[in-house]
């Protein structure tokens, strides 16, 4: 945790849950025209009773696979969604009731949805934006300045949002989200469908914002490279359920992060090869598939490259809820031995 | 083509109300409003006939009209079928062994029929009940006619779909060309009262059989020799609109690099 | 409020900039109304070939229902039709979420985020024809000025009434039928009241007054409706869009209880 972070408390839930009713949909014609009048409703739960404490200036990093929940935990917090259950506060305030004092406070991003209009250029948005947020026209263009400077975005600031890639939107994004100072800000999936370049611009910015603001973040991502980079706190969805609550840190060193390297060599070898770690290549072999913990993947890709040249290198990471399993099967057999799960 | 009438339909059953609506609500409310000005106007007039014909007559047809219309109107396939060209889905199509015009037909005709045989009940029950002029044993061959028209609009919104390939936002032409054929049709009222020139220049038009001549026919204001007549005329709408359909359809084609959004 | 006029100012001056883009549009557009207003007109003018009055009303006094029916419509499209129209699809879309977390009013911002300016033109041209239609029929002109309040009044009625309609995209998951139903009960509205069955006209004046988009104003200004009927209209208009407000509200909780 930053070491100056203030023990104020800026979100707090007890009990908090969410579940919803939903429909069977019936399949082939004559289902259809059953379904007509009758129709099967099944409940689900999207976050189980979930009591959790963020502090003012922390950043929480939750991570979860698609439709584990971390969405769902997402808008309950800001309110967007009302809980089945249990009681929300941010900064003092029911984040539900939407109160205007609240929503000058608090910011929210969502992924691949755009809060700018479409037609106009980012500039005008901000206008209008700084109007809604009651900010001086002044204070808000060097804000936007300042901001657009170190995302590195200056110069698309006048041209029309839907003709700036789906990177150069986020950015416009972004600086829309940032631009009344919010002291909470909701990040949900900031960098998917993005390019490499314009994620790790992203995470740079963040990581220097935040530094600098100090707001007090969540930010969900099925990317753990948004996370490492960023958050303090990490916390671990699955099925709705907080699983993990701790540090990335202690997270990376308690779980094996397993990843699948691929590629094809230009000399197969002649004949059999046992390399570290017993990964074994038969004679004649010329494409190589092996899954590792991700610290062997250094290793193992050396020796292989002393054997031949390579080409179509691959590194895959495995379905992250492989890493959670793989991290409470680890984290189980270390309760098991006696030792304290880090939390 | 069957398999994409039967397509049409489960996706119609799966927002029921919204069928209700479109099949039964909208052209119920859309009758009893235009009864209300056919009404007036017997009413206010105290005429007992208007060009020959009596007050039923023109309930009867104002009733028939809002049905009828309905059915020979293209609205959401000729959205969809334009969508799917702007946005680029349609290439998913071009690579079927079936062309665009036989894959939006079979759904559009499936469409149609099943809403068609929904909705008839309304408006045979209404005149019924009323006592209104209805001659049911005209029934299939008014339907035919009315299916016949519907090529012709089909093979109109292929043509204004093609449009898609060359310019963006054509949703408006769609709605231009709807309220022109508002006026065309007879839906707003029977074209025979209309002043010449246009009264003979309306009827000509092939579209008098999306609504006038059906509905015409079906209330007794008409004879067979108006069903014979459009045929005719939808024919020769046919040829002309299957030819323009067909050149912008191809030069859609070489124009489209493939490439969607 | 302040701030709210301040924010339409700058939500008109985007519209222009983004929409003068789309000069096509435009034309459409104007194209598109001058159709619409043909056809409304040919059956009127069809129908008075045949007769000297209709319930009561000349052709020239049916004009002047045409303008103010035209300029009104005109007006609504100006400022809310694309906003309400679309509101079902921003529903759906999940686009209502960000805004939301805005600090303004929701329902304000739906429905004037877009001023459709195309319709200026038409807006030029429906005037053109109310004035040609006053110009021929025999009033005294100081009851023109009835027009002021009153297309106001038809306005926020028919606004209104539209908005909880569209409003129904958080209690249903496709709203196509509710938007029909929507364009036949605005088709009442382009007749005048006068010839629908008593029950029918009772209707139209209260529970679902869309007789004040022209109907009654024509009225007001012809001299066949009292002036009184401006304190009525004033009411319901308050009426209806406090009620507005409540289904937006009651709306929201529901999409807050209900999505995911």
């Amino acid at each position: 945790m930053h070491p100056d972070v203030t023990r104020e408390v800026t979100i707090e839930t007890t009990g908090l849950s969410r579940s919803y009713e939903t429909y069977k949909k019936p399949e082939g014609l004559l289902k259809s025209i059953e379904g007509f009048w009758k129709r099967e409703t099944i409940q689900k739960v999207a976050v189980h009773p979930t009591t959790l404490t963020v502090y003012r200036g922390q950043i929480v990093g939750l991570v979860g696979s698609n439709g584990a929940g971390k969405t769902t935990l997402l808008k309950l917090l800001s309110g967007l969604i009302y809980p089945s259950a249990g009681t929300t506060k941010v900064l003092g305030y029911d984040p539900h009731e939407r109160r205007p004092e609240f929503l000058r406070r608090v910011s929210i991003l969502l992924g691949q949805k755009a809060q700018l209009w479409w037609d106009l250029a980012p500039a005008d948005s901000y206008e209008l934006l700084a109007k809604i947020y009651e900010i001086d026209s002044a204070v808000a263009r060097s804000r936007v300045r300042e901001l657009a400077d170190l995302l590195a975005c200056t110069e698309q600031l006048h041209v029309q949002l839907r003709r700036l890639s789906l990177g150069e939107r986020m950015k416009m994004e972004i600086i829309g989200a940032l631009l009344h100072r919010p002291e909470v800000l909701f990040l949900d999936e900031p960098t998917i469908g993005l390019d490499i370049i314009a994620q790790t611009k992203i995470r740079e910015f963040l990581g220097e914002y935040v530094k600098v603001e100090r707001p007090t973040v969540i930010l969900t991502s099925h990317y753990m490279d948004d996370i490492s980079l960023l958050a303090d706190r990490l916390m671990l969805i699955s099925h709705g359920k907080i699983v993990y609550d701790g540090t990335v840190e202690a997270f990376t060193a308690k779980s094996e992060l397993r990843q699948t390297l691929s590629l094809k060599l230009v000399h197969p070898p002649m004949q059999d090869v046992t390399l570290r770690h017993d990964f074994k290549i038969s004679a004649g072999t010329r494409s190589v598939r092996f899954e590792m913990p991700a610290q062997w993947i250094a290793d193992v890709l050396g020796e292989l490259m002393a054997l031949s040249p390579v080409y179509d290198i691959k590194i895959e990471e495995v379905e992250f809820e492989d890493v959670i399993r793989s991290f409470m099967e680890q984290d189980a057999r270390l309760r098991a031995a006696g030792h304290s799960p880090t939390a | 083509m069957l398999g994409c009438a039967r397509l049409a339909i489960l996706q119609q059953l799966e927002y029921r109300f919204n069928l209700i609506a479109d099949t039964v609500i909208q052209p119920v409310i859309v009758g009893l409003v235009e009864l209300t000005l056919w009404a007036a106007f017997f009413h206010s007039t105290g005429n007992q006939t208007l060009n020959g014909f009596s007050r039923e007559y023109y309930l009867s047809y104002a009733v028939w009209a809002a049905f009828v219309s309905r059915i020979s109107t293209s609205w959401m396939y000729e959205s969809m079928m334009i969508e799917d060209i702007e946005n680029g889905t349609v290439n998913s199509i071009l690579v079927r062994p079936i062309s665009f015009y036989e894959y939006y037909l079979g759904q559009f005709f499936g469409y149609k029929v099943f809403t068609t045989l929904l909705s008839l009940g309304a408006p045979v029950a209404v005149c019924l009940f009323a006592d209104l002029p209805l001659v049911i044993s005209r029934l299939p061959l008014t339907l035919g006619l009315v299916f016949f028209y519907l090529l012709l609009v089909h093979t109109m919104s292929v043509a204004i779909a093609s449009l898609g390939f060359f310019f963006s936002r054509i949703h408006h032409i769609t709605v231009a060309k709807n309220i022109t054929l508002w006026m065309l049709t007879g839906e707003l009222f029977p074209l025979d009262l209309a002043p010449e020139p246009f009264r003979s220049i309306l009827i000509a038009l092939p579209f008098s059989s999306a609504v006038y001549r059906p509905v015409g026919y079906l209330t007794g204001r008409l004879e067979l020799n108006t069903i014979t007549e459009g045929f005719l005329s939808i024919s020769l709408g046919l040829l002309v609109a299957t030819v323009v359909a067909t050149a912008l359809w191809n030069a859609g084609r070489r124009r489209y690099s493939g490439t969607g959004a | 409020m302040l701030k709210y006029i301040g924010l339409f100012k700058s939500f008109f001056k985007a519209s222009l900039i983004s929409e003068l883009e789309y000069r096509f549009n435009i034309t459409v557009r104007l194209f598109t109304d001058v159709l619409w207003y043909a056809a409304q007109l040919s059956v009127f003018e069809v129908i008075f070939l045949h007769t000297k009055q209709l319930n009561g009303w000349a052709i020239e006094e049916t004009r002047v229902f045409m303008g103010v029916l035209f300029v009104t419509d005109c007006l609504y499209m100006l400022f809310f039709s694309e906003n309400l129209d679309r509101l079902g699809e921003k529903v759906r879309r999940g686009d209502l979420d960000l805004l939301l977390m805005k600090p303004v009013n929701s329902q304000w911002m739906l429905s004037c985020q877009k001023v459709s300016v195309a319709y200026l033109g038409n807006l030029l041209i429906s005037s053109g024809w109310l004035i040609f239609a006053l110009s021929r029929v025999s009033i005294d002109p100081w009851r023109v000025l009835y027009l002021l309040p009153m297309i106001p009044i038809g306005l926020i009625l028919v606004y209104s009434i539209r908005f909880m309609t569209s409003a129904t995209a958080l209690y249903l998951t496709r709203a196509d039928a509710v938007t029909y139903i929507w364009y036949q009960v605005y088709r009442l509205g382009t007749r005048p009241d006068t010839i629908y069955p008593t029950a029918l006209r009772y209707a139209v004046l209260s529970v679902l007054p869309i007789a004040f988009l022209a109907s009654v104003p024509t009225q007001v200004i012809l001299g066949r409706a009292s002036p009184f009927v401006l304190i009525y209209g004033a009411l319901l208009a308050t009426l209806f869009l406090l009620a507005s407000r409540f289904v937006w509200h009651q709306g929201l909780k529901r999409y807050s209880s209900a999505s995911s």
